[in-house]
């Protein structure tokens, strides 16, 4: 199932330029983009054939359509062809015009039932890819036309087959968001269960365990999940089956873990009562994930792909931390390399993927926010100079590096003689000249922290140049920053006369 | 650029803060230092745990990134073209100035260039600190207006020279024609060519500076016009720690007495004609134009403008 790889192999293969595969690509992302902003983010996945090791270019619509009236034909009647034909119809139905046809045509879902449920087991299996191939469709009235099988699939869940169990995973996962009824009527009829059961029984089969991640990602994100589903799913033995899963089998690959994470980040964020997912450890097994990964990647065994993983757990364990009381954030945490590679993290990533460097920042100021332990560990395990030199990037990762900084900050003074020590003041002075209001805004806030904590960090703060950088910023247009730099310099005053 | 705003976390809907208080207990108040804010502190920071719904626009690149690879979209890193990460801008604070700058030593230069020596007055920027001073005796000194009818005052420009002439004329001539400066270097302006100059710069020009333009035309070296790209509304307040417009108009007018009367005539006219915001013609590539007013040092005691 993992195919990051093929990508590649698309390019060379179809004939299409690598330049022409970004441009496309990036067609995409902006629509996804889009999407997003519309709340209107779903995704589908189509599940291969055997015999192909990636999506064919579907036939021309007019033979695909024909063939489908044909082989719809044909297999009215029954016969040693039927395998055959279903085969190829399902080839066909690949089609999105061909799919169009074949809903409207009487009698053709009865019929893919019948031999859904029927004794033949080859051609179980046809009618099932089909009713996949349907389900991929473009067009979202094709699902609920699938309905009438939708039961059938649910109770094949929890067969024996590996190939046909995850056709009907991947299927219903496809169906959830085009179509409420289906969704529901599945709910109704016990999809979760089902989905335990299945998952526990199957747990070392990690194409269907990928499978059951899939499925359940999809109704957690409908839109209704928070009342409806997510209580439920809390209240199974799901959670405890996906944290079961979290740490990625070497030889498989990363995907079972991804879909998991992925269920764990849309149960944490999509409730604000997270007590029964920390009683479940998960804060624990998602960060130690994390230690792991950061680990890997601090010493350059960076993974492709592995920031699909990466981001959710970053989710988890930061949406869990606001949740979780501070006294109890050692035991659910754990020790405190965390810090060490959420900073790996942050600097592995920047450049490729500053969105993940952002979710790190992120996560380090939830841990710091409240607790000594965490920001003496930033100042013990060295990690400070290399966040201070992160300050100037901007979309978001400074504005959250400098609260981080902040946090250690106010928690005692003796950080902030520390954090003085480490460079901190040449930065803010740098920091208080930035275009971004927010930025100059904390800067300031972080200097009159840092400036009365001591006479001899106001004197360097002089020496640094920056009385000049503030009296400059008493001119500036926003009044709060004209109100600080007022207040800043007549702290100073005062700081360096005692002195 | 993707900025999470984080002071609107607090204000939407779907984001979670807990402050200190419901999430800190007993225990670990001793370890931490209890920093009240003393009244009249404007620092407002306090740590904060940040919740972020599933729709969070901080999500918003992860989500993409997870939904291409769904949708068999994923790029591998090396395929991969987008520059994606970027740096912030640094920009001149001075209000009214909105130059912007990618590095630090660009800002360095703008600063320094611009913003240092700043006649109080007139908010002309010079070059220097001496060829302040000459400009400040030059146009806003009354004694010296005084003095210059009597005896040679006006200094040679070049430091080190020490020649004196009686008047801007016999100056720009010994400039010229001794130190070689070009012909056409924009020496004092004949205060008398105020006139349509004034018209034509009036709609983009604070009200309070044009009158000041007239006056205070161009100081040899350093260069006439000073557009000060305003972008704020007028309003009432101006600085607590600054001389009131009052005591600076008093200066001010006290420069004109010996002035044309044409002149003053004009700057009152122009004083109270509103202008539109200007549009900022300023760029930070040090020009013979440069902008305005407020600087540090050098007599800079008061704001003419308004601020919000």
């Amino acid at each position: 199932m993992w195919r990051l790889n093929k990508v590649h192999h698309k390019a060379s293969k179809q004939g299409d330029s690598l330049e022409e595969l970004r441009l496309k690509r990036r067609e995409h992302e902006k629509a996804l983009r889009q999407a997003r902003r519309d709340r209107q983010l779903v995704s589908k996945r189509l599940l291969l054939n055997e015999d192909e090791d990636q999506p064919e270019p579907t036939m021309d619509t007019n033979t695909a359509e024909q063939d489908m009236v044909t082989l719809f034909h044909n297999l009215q009647h029954s016969g040693p062809e039927r395998e055959a034909h279903l085969k190829a119809l399902s080839k066909a139905l690949r089609d999105p015009s061909a799919q169009l046809t074949f809903i409207k045509k009487e009698n053709s879902m009865h019929l893919l039932v019948s031999l859904l449920t029927g004794s033949n087991a080859t051609c179980r299996l046809q009618a099932v890819r089909c009713l996949h191939e349907l389900s991929h469709s473009p067009h979202n009235n094709v699902a609920p036309a699938c309905l009438p099988a939708t039961p059938y699939l649910l109770t094949y869940l929890s067969g024996q087959s590996t190939k046909f169990t995850e056709l009907c995973l991947y299927t219903l996962g496809n169906l959830f968001p085009d179509s409420d009824v289906v969704k529901d009527k599945l709910v109704a009829q016990g999809i979760i269960p089902a989905l335990a059961n299945c998952i526990e029984n199957q747990r070392h089969n990690l194409a269907v365990v990928e499978a059951v991640g899939f499925t359940l990602s999809q109704l957690l994100q409908v839109k209704d999940a928070a009342e409806k589903i997510i209580p439920t799913v809390l209240a199974s033995s799901i959670p405890s089956h996906l944290l079961s899963v979290l740490t990625p089998d070497p030889k498989f690959g990363l995907a079972p873990a991804i879909e998991c994470a992925w269920c764990l980040h849309y149960l944490t964020c999509s409730i604000e009562d997270n007590r029964v997912l920390l009683a479940h450890r998960a804060m624990l097994q998602c960060s130690s994930l994390l230690v792991s990964l950061g680990g890997a990647v601090a010493s350059g065994n960076k993974e492709e792909g592995m920031e699909l993983l990466i981001f959710p757990l970053l989710r988890c364990v930061g949406n869990l931390l606001s949740f979780c009381p501070v006294e109890d954030l050692t035991t659910q945490v754990g020790d405190h390399h965390i810090v060490a590679a959420l900073c790996a993290l942050l600097e592995a990533y920047l450049q490729t993927q500053p969105a993940l460097a952002r979710e790190s920042a992120w996560v380090l100021n939830n841990l710091t926010a409240y607790s000594s332990a965490f920001c003496s560990a930033l100042l013990t395990l060295n990690l400070v100079p290399g966040l201070i030199q992160l300050l100037p990037f901007s979309q978001g990762i400074n504005t959250m590096i400098l609260r981080v900084l902040a946090n250690i900050a106010h928690n005692r003074k003796e950080f902030c003689v520390q954090l003085a020590n480490l460079g901190l003041l040449s930065a803010l002075c740098a920091t208080l000249k930035m275009a971004d209001q927010e930025m100059v805004t904390l800067s300031m806030d972080v200097l009159f922290m840092l400036v009365v904590s001591g006479p001899q960090v106001a004197e360097e703060f002089v020496r640094h140049g920056g009385l000049s950088v503030l009296e400059a910023t008493q001119y500036n247009s926003e009044g709060e920053i004209r109100q600080r730099a007022t207040y800043l310099l007549k702290t100073l005053e005062e700081n360096i006369s005692c002195s | 650029m993707l900025q999470p705003d984080l002071l609107r976390l607090q204000t939407e809907g779907p984001v979670l803060v807990k402050s200190c208080a419901e999430n800190g207990p007993t225990g670990s108040t001793q370890e931490r230092r209890q920093r009240e804010a003393e009244a009249g502190e404007p620092f407002t920071f306090t740590p904060q745990l940040i919740r972020l719904h599933r729709d969070h626009e901080l999500f918003e690149d992860g989500d993409v990134h997870r939904h291409m690879y769904l949708q068999d979209l994923y790029i591998t890193e090396a395929d991969d073209d987008k520059p994606a990460l970027s740096v912030s801008e640094f920009a001149c604070h001075i209000s009214g100035c909105s130059a912007v700058f990618s590095t630090l030593d660009e800002y360095e230069h703008h600063y320094n260039s611009l913003h240092r020596h700043v006649c109080c007055s007139c908010r002309r920027s010079l070059p220097s600190a001496r060829l302040l001073d000459i400009h400040i005796q030059e146009w806003h000194d009354s004694l010296f207006t005084i003095l210059a009818q009597r005896q040679d005052m006006y200094q040679c420009l070049v430091d080190g020279c020490g020649q004196k002439f009686r008047t801007s004329k016999h100056r720009k001539d010994h400039l010229i024609r001794i130190h070689k400066y070009p012909p056409d270097f924009r020496f004092d302006k004949n205060k008398k060519d105020g006139g349509s100059r004034e018209t034509r710069r009036q709609q983009q020009k604070d009200s309070a500076m044009e009158a000041a333009d007239d006056v205070c035309e161009s100081e040899g070296v350093c260069e006439v016009m000073c557009d000060v790209p305003s972008n704020q509304p007028e309003h009432g307040e101006s600085m607590e720690t600054h001389v009131s417009e009052e005591e600076a108009d008093r200066t001010f007018k006290s420069a004109l007495t010996e002035e044309d009367a044409d002149l003053s005539a004009v700057a009152h006219d122009t004083r109270n004609t509103s202008t539109d915001p200007p549009k900022p013609r300023y760029s930070y590539r040090v020009p013979p134009t440069v902008c305005f007013g407020h600087g540090s040092v050098r007599g800079f005691r008061g704001r003419r403008g308004r601020r919000k």
